[in-house]
Formats: C-alpha cells, structure tokens, sequence
C-alpha cells in the first residue's frame, strides 16, 4: 500500500514504490469521487494522467463493450421482490454510466409508473402484472423489443403487463420481460453481464487508488519486510 | 443465438461474427483488462505498469488455465 505521510503543506502525499518519489494527491476525497463518477478522472485531477488515461480507456471500453454484448439490457436496478438485481451492485462501481439504471428504476416504480422519457433505456424489466403508464406501455410496443399489444391489457388508469392468465389455461410466453431478454440475447446477456460488473469492480480499486495511492508497497517498506 | 438486441448498424456483420466465438474467449479480453487496472494501482512508473500488467496475464492464466484444466479432467473422469 501506498504510505500515507502527515500532511505536508496541507496536502497529502503518496510515496511511488517505483522510484520513492513523492504523489501529490492533492484532495484525496474529491479525487475518489471523481474517480467513482468517470474511471481515471481522479487520477487525471492529481496530475497522473498516464494512469487516468489508461484506467479510463481500460474500464469505459470493457463497460460499453459489456453493454454492447447485452443488447443495452444488462445495466439495470431492480429490487423488487423474487427479482433483486445483485450485479448492479458490482456493475454500479463504474459510477456516472450506471446512474441512469437507479433513475429510471426509482422513475418506473414510482407514481408516473415509466421511465424517463419512456426509454427503455437501462429500465428493469417488466415482471408479470406490473402496471406501467400507457404512454410506456406504447413505446414498448413500437420500439422492436418483442412485445405486441397482446401484452399489455387495460387497467385503468394503467396498462397491466402479461396479467396472470385464468387457472387451468395455458399460456406458453415467457413469463416476464426479463425471460424474454433471456431467449433473445442467449449466453450474451450473461457475457454482458459479466463485463460490465467486472468493469465496476476493478474501478473500486481505481477510486483506491485516486484516494491513497498506489498500493504496493514503497521501497522502504519492502526492505523493512525484507529485514 | 443472434444478439437480435444490439444496435442494428452493427447487427449483420459484427454480430454474427461474434456469435461463432467460443465462450471461452470472451474471457480473454477481461483477463487483460485486470490485469492492467491491477498493474495501474500499484505502480506509477510507466514501465513498471507494462511489467507488472505483464505479470499479471501470466499469473492470470496460469491460475484460471489451471482451474480450467482441473475442471476439464474432472468431467472426463466422471
């Protein structure tokens, strides 16, 4: 780990275990922040920006990538019972890009019951009888997400998705949209799933490292392990 | 399966191709990327990072090609 020494003219310092040189990292708070928000950006703030470049190329490239693999449904926040979203823990390391995912999950369970702009965009999947807005319910229809107007029935004042169909009849559609997205994107929606929640873990140790520096130990450390 | 999902410009020729990768490699460019973001937070020194991002592909594989290995005889001596 990179040693933290007292405050030297206010600031705090890092010593390189490359060379024992001094890094100044300015205000290590505002510089993790910054970090979390955009991978890199806090390492650029305190002058590294070899560092900040890298981690920034690195981690935004494997999230969009990730994204890409997942048909865009990957990155989305659901809590809802029976239907907890645990990889958006993970993928939400990546800061400022996973934000839209808790906006348009708090916007689809709230009173408007859609998302932003009624995107699709990073909004959770639908589950069976879930009541969304008509306006939604319209714009899921005609975006070419594999739903039809068979999917939704009226429920005043909302539109109810696949309402539990009568006992003793068969319905043979996937159960919820998160089924669908399943048997549209195949093996990809876990490959997506996988590097965006790998792109969001690894930022944690760059938020670390924006915050305290790196974290091998420095020359002086290592001799007196060595001794 | 076709990634029907993706963006449609880039459907046709890049999703197909995709399709036919192994499922193995996907994991490759995720091992690299670790090793990188690993190498980045614990040196400053530019060729320290590429060494030290050296290192870690090497210890990376090592490990999970082991793991794999192992895996693979377990399911050929079952």
């Amino acid at each position: 780990m990179g040693k933290l020494e007292p405050p030297n003219q206010g600031r705090l310092v890092a010593v390189s275990p490359d060379d024992g040189s001094a890094i100044d990292l300015k205000n290590p708070l505002l510089a993790a922040i910054l970090s979390w928000l955009v991978p890199g950006l806090g390492q650029i703030y305190q002058g590294r920006t070899f560092k900040g470049v890298l981690v920034m190329a690195t981690l935004v490239t494997t999230f969009l990538a990730g994204m890409w693999l997942g048909g865009g449904r990957v990155v989305y926040a659901s809590w809802k019972p029976g239907e907890k979203r645990w990889a958006f823990i993970c993928q939400a390391g990546i800061g400022a890009a996973a934000i839209p995912a808790m906006i348009q999950s708090w916007q689809l369970e709230g009173s408007g019951r859609q998302p932003l702009a009624c995107s699709s965009f990073m909004a959770p999947p639908l589950s069976r009888g879930q009541p969304v807005s008509p306006a939604y319910a319209e714009a899921l229809i005609h975006d070419g997400s594999g739903l039809d107007a068979d999917d939704f029935r009226p429920s005043p004042p909302w539109r109810q998705f696949r309402p539990f169909p009568p006992p003793g009849s068969l319905d043979t559609r996937p159960a919820d949209q998160l089924s669908l997205w399943h048997k549209q994107l195949g093996r990809f929606f876990e490959i997506g799933t996988l590097y965006t929640m790998l792109a969001g873990m690894l930022n944690i140790l760059s938020v670390y490292d924006a915050w305290a520096g790196p974290m091998h130990p420095a020359p002086d450390a290592r001799d007196e392990e060595a001794s | 399966m076709m990634p029907s999902m993706m963006p449609s410009i880039l459907t046709l020729p890049v999703a197909a191709a995709i399709d036919r990768v192994p499922g193995l490699a996907f994991g490759l460019p995720l091992i690299l990327v670790a090793a990188i973001v690993f190498a980045v937070t614990h040196h400053e020194d530019r060729e320290a990072i590429r060494r030290a991002a050296l290192q870690w592909v090497g210890w990376l594989c090592g490990i999970l090609g082991g793991v794999l290995v192992a895996v693979w005889l377990l399911g050929w001596l079952a």
